[in-house]
C-alpha cells in the first residue's frame, strides 16, 4: 500500500514535471515530503487498526473472583531418622511420673498417637497448608491444615478483629495459645526438629492448640508491654481436660464445665542497642479429666492442674543477616485431684490422692552465621518430678535431661536442611530402668506460595 | 501514685502531636521535612540494615500501636516484616485501606517488572524494582505525595504542609540541577553490583548495571557465578563494583583483586554510613562516586 501510493506520487510528479531541472528538483523534495506525511498517517491508520483489533469485548471474565484469592501457601516437613533403639520399643518408653510413651508411635485405646520424626529411617511429618485473608473490614481469618499420615487435623481456624484499637485485639476459633514463648510457634518455625522436651512431655505435640477465645491488650507505652488472657475449651490429652471419664450412665468423675482452660500472661520487651531482650510470664489453670484406660496398668486421674512458664529471650544482631541469641523457658505444674485405679473390665480397684509438682526448662544458645549457615545447641532438663500418693512422695526419678546440637542449611528463605543430633537421658523402660536414646535427624522443611513473614 | 500516673499520661499527652511512623529512613527525612514541628516521626527499619530483613522486634509493635498513621515503601519490600507487625499491633489507623495509610509505591512508576515471577527466579519483587527513592527525581513526586497524604489527614495545617513542601521542591530543585551537572558526563558508565538496589540512581543518570554479584536477586554468591563475572569484567571494563552496605564484600573483594577493579560501597539510605546524615548527603555522596 505506501510502495504503492509512493510511485504513484512519484509517477505523477514525472508527468506533471516542468522541463526545467531545478523547479523539477524542489518539486521532488516538496513532493518527497508529502510522501513522509502520508506515510506517517498510514501508520497511525495501521497502528490504531491494530489496537482495535487486539481489545476484543471479553466477557467470560465479568463475574470473575480470582482477585480475592486468600494468600496460600504449603509446608512440607520429611526427616530421616535414624536412633539407637527400635521403633518397637520407643513407643513404650515413659519418662516417669511424667508421661507414657513419649517418641514414636504409641496406641492409646483406638487412638494412634505419633511424634514428629515418628519411625527410623523416613518420615513425612506433614504437609501443611495455610489460608488467610481479609474477610471483610473488620476482620482476618486464618486457617491452617495439618495434612500427615494420622490423617487431617484442623490446626488452627481462626478471626482475628482488626478495628477495636486502643491495642486490643480478639481472637476466636481454633488456635495455638500464646502462652510462653514456643506454644504460638509452628514446628516449621522451632529451631529444632523436636519440641523441648518439658513442653512435650507437660502438654503434648501441639503444646496448647484450643478452641476459644483470645483477648490482647498492647500499652500505650513506648515499652513493649502486652497483656493476654485466653478461655479455652480445655481438650489437652496430658494436662488439661473436661469430658467425663469412666461410662457415661455412671462416670468415675464427671464432666467440668465449659470452657474449662484459662491462660493469662504478660510480655515485655526492649532494645539495647542492636540488642533486643524479650521476655513474659505466663499461667494456665484448668480442669484434667485424664483417661489412661487404654494403657497395660489401666488408671483414670480427675483434678485440677496449674501451669507456671517463665520465658526469655536475648537476641543480639551482628548484621541483617547473622545474630547469636540465648533463650530459655522454665515449666512448673502443678496437678492436684484423685488416681482411679482400673481392672481390666474398667471397674475402679482403688483410688489414691494425687499430687504432681513438676518443673523442667530448656535452654538453647543459637549462632546465625549467614544467610545460609545457623548452629545451635540446646540443653534441657525436668530437674522436679514430685509425684506425692496418699501423701507419700513416690521418689521418681528427677535427673531427666537431654542434649541436642543442630546444623542449618538455607538454599533460600523458603527451603532448610537441618541436620540434628540429641542425647535424651529422660527415658525408662517399662522395667524402671534408664535409657538413653541417641538420635540423629535429617530434616527438610520447605515451603512454597505466599511469603510467610516471621513475627519475633 | 501520682508519679505513676504522670508515667501513664505522659505518652497520652504526646497524642497531641500526630505520630507518623514510616518504615524507611529516608521516608521519615521527607515527612519530617514537610511535617516539621507538627508531627513526630517514627522510623522503624535502621538505614544500615537490609531493607528487606529487617527484625520485627516487638519494640516496633509498640511504635506501630502509638502511630496515628504509617507510610511504607511498598512494592513488597516490606513483605517480610511489617506485616506481622501491623497484625500484632491491632491499630486500625495502620491497616493497609485506613487513610491514614500510605503505600508510597503507588505514586511512582516502577522498572525492572519481571515479565513472570516464579521463586525459581530468585526473591523477585513481583511488582517491580521498590527501590524507587535513589533517582532523586522521585523525591519530589514522593515529597508531593507525602504533602498530600499529611493534609488529608490533618486539614487544619494543610498550608503548612503546603509551604514546607514549596520550600523542600524549591531546594532540591537547585540540588537535582547541580547533580545533573556532576553527573553529565558519566553516562553510559558501566557498573557492577551485588544487588539492584541502585537500578533508579543508574536510571537518572545513564548508568549501565552490566551484572550482579547474586547469581538471583536473594540468592547468596556461588563461585561459578563469580568467576564468570571476573570473565565479564575483563571483557566489559566496568568501571567500579558498587555494594550495599549491609551484605558482605568478602566476594566483592576477592572479583576487586581478581579483577583489577575498585569496589564503591554505596549507602542506600539515610544513616546507612556514619557521614549519610540526610536526603543531600545521601545524593552528593551517590553522585561523588565515580570521579
Amino acid at each position: 500500500m505506501k510502495k504503492l501510493i509512493c510511485l504513484l506520487l512519484v509517477a505523477s510528479s514525472f508527468l506533471l514535471a516542468d522541463t526545467d531541472f531545478d523547479q523539477l528538483k524542489t518539486q521532488m523534495s516538496k513532493q518527497q515530503l508529502t510522501i513522509q506525511k502520508l506515510e506517517e498517517k498510514i501508520e497511525k491508520l495501521e497502528s490504531a487498526n491494530l489496537i482495535q483489533e487486539q481489545t476484543p469485548q471479553i466477557q467470560s471474565g465479568a463475574f470473575s473472583q480470582s482477585k480475592f484469592l486468600p494468600d496460600i501457601s504449603l509446608i512440607m516437613d520429611a526427616s530421616y531418622v535414624n536412633r539407637n533403639k527400635k521403633d518397637s520399643e520407643i513407643g513404650h518408653l515413659e519418662v516417669p511420673g511424667v508421661i507414657h510413651g513419649l517418641l514414636g508411635s504409641h496406641s492409646d485405646g483406638d487412638i494412634t498417637h505419633s511424634t514428629y520424626n515418628a519411625n527410623s529411617g523416613f518420615n513425612l511429618n506433614y504437609a501443611e497448608l495455610a489460608i488467610s485473608s481479609a474477610v471483610d473490614p473488620f476482620f482476618t481469618m486464618d486457617a491452617i491444615f495439618h495434612y500427615s499420615q494420622n490423617g487431617v487435623e484442623i490446626e488452627e481456624a481462626y478471626i482475628t478483629s482488626t478495628v477495636l484499637g486502643h491495642g486490643l485485639k480478639v481472637k476466636m476459633g481454633k488456635f495455638l495459645s500464646n502462652f510462653g514463648y514456643l506454644t504460638e510457634k509452628h514446628h516449621h518455625l522451632w529451631s529444632f526438629s523436636d519440641m523441648p522436651l518439658v513442653y512435650q512431655s507437660f502438654l503434648g505435640l501441639h503444646a496448647i492448640n484450643e478452641t476459644g477465645l483470645q483477648l490482647q491488650w498492647t500499652a500505650p507505652t513506648d515499652t513493649y508491654l502486652m497483656v493476654g488472657a485466653e478461655i479455652l475449651q480445655g481438650e489437652n490429652e496430658q494436662m488439661f481436660g473436661r469430658a467425663a471419664l469412666g461410662d457415661e450412665e455412671n462416670p468415675i468423675a464427671g464432666e467440668s464445665s465449659a470452657p474449662s482452660l484459662f491462660v493469662a500472661y504478660v510480655k515485655s520487651s526492649f532494645d539495647i542497642g542492636d540488642t533486643t531482650i524479650f521476655g513474659g510470664i505466663s499461667y494456665a489453670s484448668g480442669s484434667s479429666r485424664l483417661d489412661y484406660s487404654g494403657l497395660e496398668e489401666p488408671y483414670v486421674f480427675s483434678g485440677d492442674s496449674s501451669l507456671y512458664g517463665i520465658d526469655l529471650l536475648a537476641k543480639h544482631y551482628l548484621d541483617s543477616y547473622s545474630y547469636i541469641s540465648l533463650q530459655g523457658e522454665l515449666l512448673m505444674r502443678d496437678m492436684d485431684g484423685v488416681q482411679y485405679d482400673l481392672n481390666a473390665t474398667g471397674d475402679v480397684v482403688g483410688n489414691a490422692n494425687l499430687r504432681k509438682k513438676q518443673a523442667g526448662f530448656y535452654t538453647q544458645l543459637e549462632y546465625q552465621m549467614n544467610q545460609s549457615y545457623k548452629v545451635g545447641f540446646r540443653y534441657e532438663s525436668i530437674y522436679k518430678n514430685d509425684v506425692i500418693s496418699d501423701g507419700i512422695n513416690q521418689n521418681e526419678a528427677n535427673n531427666l535431661d537431654k542434649y541436642s546440637a543442630m546444623l542449618e542449611y538455607r538454599t533460600s528463605e523458603f527451603a532448610r536442611f537441618s541436620l540434628q543430633y540429641s542425647r535424651n537421658n529422660a527415658l525408662y523402660n517399662e522395667d524402671g530402668v534408664q535409657q538413653s536414646v541417641n538420635t540423629l535427624i535429617f530434616q527438610a522443611n520447605i515451603a512454597i506460595g505466599a511469603h510467610g513473614a516471621h513475627s519475633f | 501514685m501520682y508519679k505513676l500516673l504522670l508515667i501513664i499520661l505522659t505518652p497520652l499527652a504526646l497524642f497531641a502531636h500526630m505520630n507518623i511512623a514510616v518504615s524507611y529512613p529516608y521516608i521519615g527525612a521527607i515527612t519530617k521535612s514537610i511535617g516539621a514541628e507538627h508531627i513526630d516521626t517514627i522510623v522503624l527499619a535502621n538505614g544500615n540494615w537490609d531493607p528487606h530483613f529487617i527484625v520485627p522486634r516487638p519494640s516496633l509493635i509498640s511504635k506501630v500501636r502509638n502511630a496515628d498513621a504509617l507510610i511504607m515503601n511498598g512494592a513488597q519490600l516490606e513483605i517480610g516484616w511489617l506485616p506481622p507487625l501491623i497484625k500484632r499491633a491491632a491499630n486500625p489507623k495502620t491497616n493497609v485501606n485506613a487513610k491514614t495509610f500510605l503505600n508510597l509505591s503507588n505514586y511512582v512508576a516502577l522498572i525492572n517488572k519481571p515479565q513472570s515471577v516464579n521463586r525459581s527466579g530468585g526473591d523477585l519483587h513481583p511488582d517491580g524494582n521498590p527501590h524507587f527513592h535513589l533517582n532523586p527525581n522521585n523525591i519530589l513526586v514522593l515529597a508531593k505525595t507525602i504533602k498530600e497524604f499529611l493534609s488529608s489527614i490533618d486539614i487544619e495545617h494543610s498550608d503548612i504542609y503546603e509551604k514546607n513542601y514549596a520550600d523542600f521542591s524549591q531546594e532540591w530543585n537547585k540540588k537535582l540541577t547541580l547533580w545533573n551537572e556532576k553527573m553529565a558526563d558519566k553516562k553510559g558508565t558501566k557498573i557492577i553490583q551485588f544487588h539492584n538496589v541502585l537500578a533508579y540512581f543508574l536510571e537518572a543518570y545513564g548508568l549501565v548495571n552490566i551484572g550482579a554479584i547474586e547469581p538471583l536477586p536473594g540468592i547468596p554468591p556461588s563461585s561459578k557465578h563469580t568467576l564468570n563475572l571476573i570473565k565479564l569484567i575483563e571483557d566489559e571494563k566496568p568501571y567500579a563494583i558498587f555494594h550495599d552496605v549491609y551484605h558482605s564484600t568478602k566476594t566483592a573483594q576477592f572479583i576487586s583483586s581478581k579483577a583489577d577493579i575498585p569496589l564503591i560501597v554505596m549507602p542506600h539510605d539515610v544513616g546507612a554510613l556514619e557521614s549519610v546524615e540526610d536526603l543531600t548527603s545521601l545524593f552528593d555522596y551517590l553522585t561523588s562516586a565515580i570521579k
